[in-house]
């Protein structure tokens, strides 16, 4: 059994959601699904029960933030890491993210050596 | 009332013949005696009849004494009297003009008040019921003056729920009407005026934005008498305002997306170890990211601009050194000034300089002031940074020792031998877009937004930015900032 963490990748950006999906996969993880909605992430979230979810924050369906805050809100996903990523970089955006539950807040546009560093941090915990 | 006190109104005996009176009437009666007595002396029983005549001479003496008496009080009277005349002549004429004077102060008020049509003038009495309703007033909530005055609180014409503040209006209309006067002019109460946006309901039931001005309106005794709000429709600019938050806010978004893209799987490329790109295929890369990184700048220098300019405008805080921000941006800078051939020197304080402040945003700051020297030097020339802490007084300047009053401050000094920039161009410089004409001569690239960011920078940190420069010479900007800001 693949023991590698296992990380869902939501981007509403084809482009992006691609390039966060490799650097995912150079930081070691396994991507359970990549998705283009909110709604969707949260759907997989329940099912999937993933280690790491990296959101975009303007998605449409539902936000990165209320994907955040639902999550938080139920036991069987209420425990898994959160990566938000955003177009949005000023202190009030990063607050708002971390207010809603986020472990960690990615202004766009990030390095991919960045985003790796940041996956592996986040992953560290259930590393194999 | 001047017709009351008009003196020829007033009808006296004239004085003159009284005065005659009294010197002639003694002096005749006293003739007179004189002959009787002559008269009966040279009679052989003169002395009898000298002694009656002395008898019949004293009431006469008596008579005219008091005679002389009445005379004068007839004259302290007729004295008070014209004094009394005077006085109100005098009073009169100032009660007169004092009327003359308040009915044309109260003209030009009500005249001044009249005129103003694009501001709303409402004064009320001290429980909100409308007293003065300007034409602004009638133009901008759509009721004549007549409907209003005394009969209305003003607290009819405004939006309900931003007076009960969240909690349940009483059922009671004048407890209600009160509660809701009282939340009005609370801030002003307590501070002595107020501004502030209020949502003013029309007539026709339409909604306005109303930058609203508080003020307390006191009488002649200093007692208060009622409130003054003034009130400027702000419902276009407001909605003006937002759309440009919505742009920009939109803009950064949809530039920032593709450019996570381009910078990212450029570095995916440029990074990728099975298949390793040749020095020409790197070389070609390495413009595309600086391009791409050039258009993020300019992304974060509108979105930061457009938040300067909303107020939205905030510091983090923290103990930062600026030797380290200032040798940070020597070293950004140094491939760009090795390019043109320009050379850059550093000096700061061995120990460092730490002042209070957002490091993100100094180090943008300083960034833009070492850029811009060595953009605007030509090749052979000279960039100097240094570091400085000193002292600065009251008037703003800045020594090296400590004085009374003064305060400690670190000077980040940015020198160039550069193009310069023409006197009569430097009040313009921190104005958003401005471009010197120096820059275009000289084909330097920018848009015009570094030095606008750099001062806002810098005002926000309590600091100052001062700029000296003389054509073909060079440029000199140097930012003061607080140690303990």
């Amino acid at each position: 059994m693949d023991s590698r963490p296992r990380v869902l990748v939501a981007d509403d950006e084809d482009d992006i959601r691609l390039l966060v999906t490799l650097a995912v996969r150079k930081a070691g993880c396994t991507v359970v699904a990549s998705v283009a909605d909110g709604t969707e992430a949260l759907a997989v979230a329940r099912t999937e029960t993933p280690d790491l979810l990296v959101l975009d924050v303007s998605m449409p369906g539902a936000t990165g933030l209320e994907v955040c805050t639902a999550l938080r809100a139920e036991p069987a996903t209420a425990g898994c890491r959160v990566l938000l990523l955003s177009a949005g970089a000023s202190p009030d955006d990063i607050a708002r993210g971390l207010s809603a539950g986020a472990d960690a807040y990615l202004p766009k546009p990030f390095t991919v050596a960045g985003l790796v560093a940041r996956v592996r941090d986040l992953t560290s915990g259930v590393q194999a | 009332m001047t017709a009351v006190l008009d003196p020829p109104s007033v009808r006296v005996p004239s004085p003159a013949p009284a005065h005659r009176r009294q010197r002639f009437v003694p002096a005749g009666l006293a003739v007179l005696a004189l002959a009787g007595v002559l008269l009966l002396a040279s009679r052989p029983d003169g002395l009898l009849l000298v002694t009656g005549a002395a008898v019949a001479v004293l009431p006469v003496a008596e008579l005219a004494r008091r005679l002389r008496r009445q005379v004068a009080e007839a004259r302290g009277l007729e004295e008070q009297r014209r004094d009394l005349v005077t006085q109100g002549r005098t009073t009169a004429e100032e009660l007169e003009r004092a009327t003359r004077m308040m009915r044309a102060r109260a003209q030009t008020m009500t005249s001044v008040i009249d005129a103003v049509t694009e501001q709303s003038i409402i004064g009320t009495d001290r429980d909100g019921v409308v007293r003065v309703w300007n034409p602004g007033a009638e133009r901008m909530l759509g009721l004549p003056r007549a409907d209003v005055v005394r009969t209305r609180s003003i607290t009819d014409f405004h939006a309900p729920e931003e007076l009960d503040g969240g909690t349940a209006p009483g059922a009671d209309p004048a407890q209600r009407t009160a509660a809701r006067f009282a939340a009005l002019v609370r801030v002003a109460r307590e501070q002595g005026s107020d501004v502030r946006d209020w949502t003013y309901l029309t007539a026709d039931g339409r909604q306005l934005t109303v930058s609203v001005a508080i003020t307390p309106r006191t009488d002649d005794d200093g007692e208060q008498a009622g409130w003054n709000f003034v009130g400027t429709d702000m419902t276009e600019v407001r909605a003006t305002e937002r759309l440009k938050d919505q742009f920009v806010s939109l803009i950064s978004h949809e530039l920032r997306t593709p450019l996570s893209s381009i910078l990212g799987y450029l570095e995916l490329v440029m990074d990728e170890e099975g298949q390793p790109l040749t020095d020409e295929q790197r070389q070609y890369l390495a413009v595309v990211e600086r391009n791409a990184q050039r258009l993020l700048r300019l992304v974060g220098d509108l979105l930061f601009t457009a938040q300067v300019d909303a107020g939205r405008f905030t510091l983090q805080p923290e103990d930062v050194d600026l030797a380290g921000i200032v040798r940070a941006a020597e070293e950004t800078a140094r491939v760009a000034a090795a390019a043109r051939g320009v050379d850059v020197s550093v000096a700061v304080p061995d120990g460092g300089l730490v002042v209070r402040g957002d490091a993100l945003r100094l180090g943008q700051a300083c960034d833009n002031l070492v850029s811009n020297a060595v953009k605007f030097t030509p090749a052979g020339g000279h960039v100097t940074l240094r570091l400085v802490p000193g002292w600065q007084d009251e008037g703003g300047q800045v020594a090296a020792e400590q004085r009374p009053g003064s305060r400690a401050v670190a000077s980040l000094v940015v020198s160039d031998t550069g193009v310069g920039i023409p006197a009569g161009e430097q009040g313009q410089l921190y104005t958003s877009f401005f471009r010197a004409s120096t820059a275009r001569r000289n084909a330097v690239p920018g848009v015009g937004l570094g030095l606008t960011i750099t001062k806002a920078i810098t005002t926000a940190h309590g600091g100052s930015l001062d700029v000296t420069s003389a054509e073909g010479v060079g440029t000199t900007f140097t930012m003061t900032l607080p140690v303990g800001c």
